[in-house]
């Protein structure tokens, strides 16, 4: 870029299974036995350096209550949005578009989008599922400060979780033209002993033409979040 | 006013339209300085390209009726008289978000008519008026223009301002559309609008004002101009380097945007939409929903610091007879910012209106409905 | 003519656009319109949250029991341009709620008029800056 910072610009994916479950995991079974080999879980390589998140007893246990209940509670079945650090390990791709002043995420998922604030830090009015994210460089590294988050949001499909006084660092660089090192440290008090970090690398899609596409998925919820409140006396299809 | 007075204001009435429209009766626009660029009058990013980028709303053009009324003809702009009429209703809601406004309690005073064995007073008539649909949570959460347009109407092409006829087809869709917004006990969430939903208002009801949520941010790189929209958090990555459409089997609903630049306009061309669903209106629910042929083009100008003209050309023949072209300036206002719009999160809304519905029903038919 | 000109644009919504009052959905599909109430309260919490904001309130009944109840409220993004934050209408606070009942449930509301005791609106304005005539928001400060 003109200003000799490193361009980020481009359509990023990890790869993986992080959103999974962000730790170790093994091959599992999904909720639904019809949909056989398709609806089963891959194994994975956590992310999570030191292999284990560091819950408080009370969170760990609520945790686990969230795994249990995971195809239910874990918001992206209802299409909420991701939160910050899930929105950078999703399986879809998510655009970056860096302007001289601020950075614009935008993810296929669900529209999710948030702009990085590379002036002032500004405070966060309201808690909300994306956070408030200040940017700064420091050297040829991104670094993004994320605070004011609604507690809401999962780290993953096995209900690893925060509460609303998550404070996350994001940190991109760029290891060659094609490739970035995403590194975040989750810090919350409430859930966590102490900050711990995750480390996923992003992909550059090289496919020619490839930009980013429109994955809504609100209306594959609707069955699911409004189905019994349906007159029961339509006879067909409530509806697209 | 005579009749050589009425021309002479109605030819100037066709060069204020096309004259930047960022001044208003006893107000003037901002002077925010440029982002960038060598000269103010036409900044340019480090790459060369026009800088459009910034916080915009549109605002400014909330309360401009979008199909212009019988009476002005083709007659695009307000004469002094109308445009001091229209300062004043802007200067009232100033007064009314920053004093209380009038006290407005209709709850309260159908409670007081009742206790005094009185009737109940008319429905709350609130400033935005039509009863009790009419928005009973006062008018302070909402957002306001800050100066007059001088503009008779949204649409500015046909030159009298109104839309042109919809195709048999389409009118069929709209009609059947209303049947489902106006049952009064809706079946399911399909009876009410992609924005209800949560899911999108499309390309035009992103920025076509309405009473509040009327920002957008534009970010630029080399080869791409970015447009995110606070509500419903929507965002389009508009490639400027030539590329062509995406095949038309992928569609979405804010479509396949590829942009180009004309001298220091900005033109886009979205095509891909999803048919049936959108329509192109307030909120993207006001009209008649749009077929898979629909094209939306679009002109975004910077004329001043803080205005770029827009313009938004809809062209669909299986819904439009013609084409027709909607323009308005939108601005940039010191201190204005997005914040995020979760909308799906939080429409307890949709839940709450369609357990309404059932209740009903389960009351009408005596408890014995069968709903559990 | 002039004056058949002036009170013609005045009356075909010249000045209000065609759109549609409320942004979305009719108030009447949610509430209704034959239970007007006034719910007088301390706030439980507040979530600023679209589409709708939602209060919390808790209500002391005459008969000394508490109820809690959900107000609906306007979309906050407006307020939040205007200077409200999440600290504008703090757990504590009391209010007094004016509006209309849910039809299905009977702990929910539709808040069209919100204030403090002593008849101050709430969210009018922006929130304590100390400006003269300053009268909405913070009351801690």
């Amino acid at each position: 870029m003109a200003d000799g910072k490193p361009n980020l610009t481009g359509l990023w994916q990890a790869m993986g299974t992080a959103d999974w479950d962000i730790e170790d995991h093994s091959a599992q079974a999904g909720p639904f036995f019809q949909l056989g080999a398709i609806g089963a879980i891959p194994p994975g390589q956590g992310i999570v350096e030191g292999g284990e998140i560091p819950y408080k007893p009370a969170a760990l246990e609520q945790k686990k209550k969230n795994f249990a209940n995971r195809f239910k509670d874990d918001p992206e079945v209802k299409c909420y949005m991701p939160g910050v650090p899930r929105a950078a390990y999703l399986p879809y791709p998510f655009q970056i578009i860096q302007s001289p002043k601020d950075i614009l995420f935008a993810y296929e998922y669900a529209t999710t989008n948030r702009l990085i604030n590379m002036g002032k830090p500004l405070e966060a009015a309201t808690d909300t599922w994306m956070g408030t994210s200040n940017g700064h460089w420091e050297k040829d590294t991104l670094v993004v400060d994320v605070t004011g988050f609604n507690g809401n949001a999962w780290f993953d499909r096995a209900g690893d979780f925060a509460s609303d006084s998550l404070h996350v660092v994001e940190r991109y660089s760029l290891i060659d033209a094609n490739t970035m090192n995403y590194e975040a440290t989750i810090e919350d008090p409430a859930t966590f002993t102490r900050p711990w970090k995750i480390n996923v690398i992003l992909y550059r899609h090289r496919e020619k033409d490839a930009r980013l596409l429109e994955f809504k998925c609100v209306e594959f919820t609707e069955q699911l979040l409004y189905g019994d409140l349906v007159r029961k006396s339509n006879s067909e299809n409530p509806g697209k | 006013m005579n009749q050589r007075t009425f021309l002479w204001m109605s030819a100037l009435g066709v060069v204020m339209a096309m004259a930047p429209i960022s001044s208003v009766v006893g107000q003037t626009a901002s002077q925010t300085s440029a982002k960038s660029g060598k000269s103010s009058a036409d900044p340019k990013t480090p790459w060369g390209d026009p800088d459009i980028q910034g916080t915009w709303t549109s605002d400014d053009t909330w309360g401009v009726p979008f199909e212009r009324p019988k009476q002005f003809g083709n007659r695009a702009t307000l004469t002094e008289d109308e445009l001091k009429e229209r300062a004043k209703n802007i200067e009232h809601n100033e007064e009314f978000v920053e004093s209380g406004g009038a006290n407005h309690s209709p709850a309260k005073a159908q409670i007081d008519a009742k206790e005094k064995g009185e009737a109940p007073p008319p429905p709350p008539q609130g400033r935005f008026g039509r009863g009790v649909d009419a928005a009973p949570v006062p008018g302070h959460w909402g957002e306001f223009a800050r100066r007059a347009s001088h503009q008779s109407s949204q649409i500015v092409d046909p030159p009298d301002g109104r839309l042109p006829p919809l195709t048999p087809e389409a009118q069929a869709k709209l009609d059947a559309k209303m049947k489902l917004r106006r049952d009064p006990l809706p079946a399911s969430w399909a009876n009410w609008s992609i924005y209800d939903r949560c899911i999108s208002r499309g390309v035009a009801g992103s920025i076509l004002p309405v009473i509040y949520g009327n920002g957008l941010e534009i970010v630029q790189t080399p080869g791409y101009v970015a447009i995110r929209y606070e509500m419903v958090h929507d965002v389009r990555i508009i490639p400027t380097d030539g590329r062509p459409h995406l095949n038309s089997n992928i569609r979405s609903y804010m479509g396949d945007a590829v942009g180009r630049w004309e001298g220091k306009t900005l033109v886009v061309e979205t095509t891909n939409l999803l048919p049936d669903r959108l329509s192109i209106g307030a909120n993207g629910d006001g009209g008649a929903p749009y077929s898979e042929d629909m094209k939306i083009t679009e002109r975004f100008t910077r004329v001043s610091p803080n205005t770029i003209n827009y313009e938004l050309i809809v062209d669909d023949p299986k819904t439009y007879t013609a084409p027709w072209k909607v323009a308005f300036p939108i601005t940039q206002e010191p201190g204005y910012k997005l914040f995020e719009y979760a909308c799906h999160e939080g429409n307890m809304a949709m839940h709450n209106m369609l357990s309404a519905a059932r209740a009903e029903e389960k009351k009408k038919a005596g408890g014995d409905a069968g709903q559990k | 003519m002039r004056n058949k000109l002036l009170i013609a644009a005045a009356g075909i919504g010249l000045l209000l656009g065609a759109v549609p009052a409320w942004a979305h959905h009719a108030f009447a599909a949610e509430f209704d319109v034959s239970k007007p109430l006034v719910l007088k309260g301390t706030v439980t919490k507040m979530e600023w949250i679209n589409p709708h904001a939602w209060i919390h309130l808790d209500v002391k009944n005459p008969d000394g029991t508490v109820t809690s109840w959900m107000i609906e409220a306007g979309a906050p993004n407006g307020l939040l341009r205007r200077g409200f934050t999440k600290n504008s209408l703090p757990p504590g606070t009391e209010i007094v709620v004016e509006g209309w009942q849910a039809k299905d449930e009977s702990t929910r509301a539709n808040g069209s008029n919100i204030t403090y005791p002593d008849g101050r609106k709430l969210f009018i304005g922006s929130p304590g800056t100390g400006a003269p005539g300053d009268k909405g928001g913070d009351k801690d400060k």
